[in-house]
């Protein structure tokens, strides 16, 4: 068995454990991480939902319960942590738009206002005035995407169909990243002579090339171009996952991929020594002298809901905070906010480390916290950026 | 105005089996149903075509009724009868003493019975209980009951009759002290139609008291819901019984990709007001696992629950209650039919429509119910996989490859813009995600075809999301919770549709 030494070891590949991993390799740590799979993120919209809230995310940070790990964290390194990201994602050539003191609306597949925090450039553009013209631009049946809901909700659209001969998001963003392809594209748009008003099209302006696919239409069409999010797996949650998971790499991150963990060494005090990873023929040991786990909540596994009504945290079998009855792990309405289950997870201090444990060099970030709540509160992918950073930070400080 | 011979209100397997024989007696009908086909008890039981063997040692005037109608319904209506046979498995501890009653009361009744030993049995159902000490094989099959219903209210269509879904009945039409009509409201779009005819038959199951009600009359009903639980897997290709006086969970029964288990009896009120509860779902899971382990580690995609209409009279719980039914003429124009069961429906047809035809219209035609094949069955060719496959761009919902085209195809023949409507004939959305994916493509779907506006679409989207959540809601643990997330993410979070 071989084994690899590191200064921190973070448990998850998600926003959060990205970020913690990135903030500490910044400081000059030698980082690794170890994942299952590709995270949730690559689900999302790509946009970074902070808090919901009609005057932004910072007013709205004081009507959260004490418990909140954004409450833990403060409003300083939310702060901090938000422009930690704006200046990664910026020199990584994803740049994203928006503060924390006001939301902004995007266009949804169904004609809603989605409300988020941060947004990626394709999708800056501010919500449209009523009456706006909106040039809607669709594909020959794709199926996620259905532009009589937009058409029915919007007074002023001109739609136009393209012909990609594919019908999925990620198909017609890999043919749209073909020169020849997006050439043959570009002079359709142009043919179309489209009246004034915004292009709107469905998320599938490229993957890794989506730079150059966004810059030659918007040459081309001499206005914002919009993306509207499509269902899961959405290209623009892909896109900020790779281009981070990049940046990593260049900065010497060394990445466990596929892998789970199958044991955890301890040494006498409950301190972690070193967990080893379930792999095909030799096993690998992974030491740490500081662990972050950022293993994400039900979807990603990082939590796991039992039929008796316990819920596990699935690494460390840490203390996992639930409501104990399984009837009251959901409201009985599909559309209201607040499932009980939604606060399950570990429940931590305001240096992120678990409670009701002696694991004195671990700590946790992300969605795998106890009253999260991030459905409720719309506030995925900015508490994983600002617990990722806050725990990174009290990490650091340890290690220091 | 629609003017008819009798007016049916209830669109479950009584209320479609009486059309069809009214239908083939040359008596014209028009049915009313408040929901779509088999909404209530009809489509929410295991959907067994019971052979008798469940009732056979306590009722076996009822287990004859089932054996005789079994026979009847394989030949009758071949499309919508998967013909698995079923298995009565004993483990250790269940009574011999049971099972030897069972072997002699079946013998009696006239149900074929096997005796097969443990690894016999197992080689028919590999995930039987090892600890098994035997199992009889008996008649036992799985039918489809919205299938059933659609096929006898197509039956009745091409008599003339007329079929209104989505009608419930809000009022009764009285002349001179007879009930001669009654007003039908759309509720969809809210409109109210009239319709008048010589009689009126309340073939509503567990709603028989409350329409009756509606008309002035008690009915006395002992109502008592049975739960039940979807599994994600076909753990088993024969109907699996437990060999033992009836009791909580000790039925599965496999359909299509899946099984279903249950049931729970307990005592209820109101039959629009009921839901499962977590406990149901335990009691099932754990004493369908008795018989079949492996389904401790399946996943359970949905729960439902259906009320059984029982009359009043006897004690105990809903199981001990006779299943028998009863024709009750209230003497103003207006009869009930009460109790039964799904097997036995085409029975209870008849004989309720013996009775109108001898009383009312005077005439005693014989019924033919039981001679000819359910018609319309070749629209039933199934879903073979070649037939799912034929343009998979096309594949609206990926659990159960149903296609744009036949969406569009069940929008363009029955009009509808309810998703739940596509999903009863199409099977969209009765797969692992339920629909959490493909409802929002369907509605899509019924939206570009300008079948509706926004607003209904929405309402429409919203409609079946809830339902869907009420099934999904009580098998909430492990994988399926994770799935429902990621749902929830979509509709509350990606498409923010609570905007609305």
């Amino acid at each position: 068995m071989s084994t690899v030494s590191y200064d921190a070891v973070i448990v998850g590949g998600g926003l959060a454990g990205l970020t913690a991993a990135l903030r500490l390799a910044r400081s000059g740590r030698k980082v690794a991480v170890i994942a299952k799979g590709d995270p949730a993120c690559c689900l999302s919209t790509g946009c970074i939902d902070i808090l919901s809230g009609p005057s932004g995310a910072l007013a709205a940070l004081e009507t959260l319960p004490a418990e909140h790990p954004y409450r833990l964290a403060g409003s300083a390194k939310l702060a901090e942590a938000l422009n930690f990201f704006m200046e990664t994602m910026s020199s990584a050539g994803l740049t994203y738009h928006g503060t924390a003191t006001a939301n902004r609306k995007i266009m949804t597949p169904i004609g809603t206002a989605k409300t988020t925090g941060l947004v990626p450039e394709s999708m800056r553009a501010a919500w449209p005035v009523a009456g706006e013209p909106i040039n809607l631009v669709s594909f020959t049946r794709l199926k996620d995407f259905f532009p009589s809901y937009i058409q029915a909700r919007h007074s002023n659209v001109n739609l136009n169909v393209f012909d990609a001969g594919v019908t999925s998001t990620l198909a017609i963003a890999t043919r749209l990243e073909e020169d020849a392809f997006r050439g043959h594209f570009i002079d359709w748009l142009a043919s179309l002579k489209l009246p004034d008003g915004n292009l709107y099209l469905p998320a599938v302006l490229g993957l890794e090339e989506h730079a150059t696919v966004l810059g030659e239409i918007k040459a081309t069409v001499k206005r914002e171009v919009c993306e509207i999010p499509t269902l899961p797996p959405s290209l623009p949650g892909q896109r900020l996952f790779r281009r981070l998971k990049r940046t990593l790499q260049e900065q010497g991150v060394d990445f466990y991929w596929g892998k789970e963990i199958a044991s955890i060494e301890r040494q006498k005090g409950g301190a972690i020594e070193a967990v080893t990873l379930k792999k095909s023929g030799r096993s690998a040991r992974v030491e740490g002298r500081a662990f972050i786990l950022a293993s994400g909540a039900f979807v990603s596994g990082g939590l796991y809901a039992e039929q008796s009504g316990n819920v596990i945290e699935t690494v460390f079998n840490l203390p996992a905070h639930a409501p104990h009855d399984r009837e009251t792990w959901f409201k009985p309405g599909f559309f209201e906010r607040g499932h009980g289950i939604e606060a399950a997870g570990v429940r931590v201090d305001e240096a992120f480390k678990p409670l009701e444990t002696d694991y004195p060099n671990l700590w946790a970030c992300g969605s795998v916290l106890a009253f999260s709540e991030i459905t409720k509160h719309q506030c995925g992918h900015g508490l994983a950026i600002v617990t990722g950073y806050a725990a990174a930070k009290s990490c650091e400080e340890f290690l220091a | 105005m629609i003017k008819t011979d009798v007016i049916i209100i209830g669109g479950g397997a009584t209320g479609c089996g009486l059309a069809r024989d009214f239908g083939l007696r040359g008596i014209n009908c028009c049915l009313i149903e408040k929901d779509d086909f088999a909404a209530g008890a009809t489509g929410a039981c295991h959907g067994l075509l019971h052979s008798g063997g469940r009732y056979v040692v306590n009722d076996p005037e009822a287990a004859h009724e089932c054996i005789t109608e079994n026979t009847i319904l394989r030949r009758i209506g071949k499309k919508c009868v998967e013909e698995t046979e079923g298995l009565f498995v004993r483990l250790p501890g269940d009574s011999k003493v049971y099972r030897d009653r069972f072997l002699k009361c079946c013998s009696e009744v006239g149900i074929v019975t096997t005796v097969l030993s443990p690894s016999k049995a197992r080689e028919l159902v590999p995930n039987l209980n090892p600890a098994l000490e035997e199992a009889i094989l008996v008649p036992d099959a799985s039918v489809d009951p919205f299938r059933l219903c659609m096929l006898n209210a197509i039956s009745a269509q091409k008599c003339g009759s007329e079929i209104l879904i989505h009608h419930k009945v809000v009022e009764f039409i009285k002349e001179k002290g007879r009930l001669t009509g009654i007003k039908a409201q759309n509720q969809f779009t809210g409109e109210i139609k009239e319709v008048y005819g010589r009689v009126i038959v309340n073939a509503t199951g567990a709603w028989g008291g409350k329409i009756a009600k509606l008309a002035g009359h008690d009915v006395p009903m002992s109502l008592s819901k049975g739960s039940l639980v979807i599994t994600n897997h076909r753990l088993t290709n024969l109907v699996v019984n437990r060999l033992r006086p009836p009791s909580d969970g000790d039925i599965i029964v496999p359909n299509e990709a899946v099984c279903l288990a249950g049931t729970t009896s307990i005592a209820c009120a109101d039959p629009d007001e009921i839901g499962v509860e977590a406990r149901e779902v335990d009691v099932v899971s754990h004493e369908a696992t008795q018989m079949l382990p492996a389904f401790g580690q399946t996943r359970l995609i949905r729960t439902y629950t259906g009320v059984r209409p029982l009359l009043k009279g006897g004690g105990g719980d809903g199981r001990s209650i006779s299943r028998g039914f009863q024709i009750i003429n209230h003497g103003d124009g207006l009869y009930s039919i009460l109790g039964g069961k799904l097997t036995t429906y085409r029975l209870m047809a008849e004989k309720m429509a013996d009775t109108v035809m001898h009383e009312v219209f005077e005439r005693d035609v014989a019924c033919r119910t039981a001679e000819l094949e359910l018609e319309g069955q070749e629209l039933l060719s199934g879903y073979p996989l070649s037939k799912r496959l034929k343009d998979l761009s096309d594949i609206v919902c990926e659990c159960e490859l149903v296609t744009r085209q036949d969406i569009e195809g069940v929008v363009q023949r029955i009009g509808t813009s309810y998703v739940g409507d596509i999903q009863h004939r199409t099977r969209l959305g009765m797969g692992p995600c339920q629909g959490g994916f493909c409802s929002y493509r369907a509605m899509g779907v019924i939206q570009e075809m300008g079948q509706t506006s926004v607003e209904d679409s929405m309402r429409s989207l919203k409609d079946f999301l809830q339902r869907r959540f009420k099934g999904v809601r009580p098998a909430l643990w492990g994988d399926q919770l994770r799935e429902e997330q990621l749902v929830e993410n979509i509709y509350l979070s990606l498409l923010n549709m609570e905007q609305e």
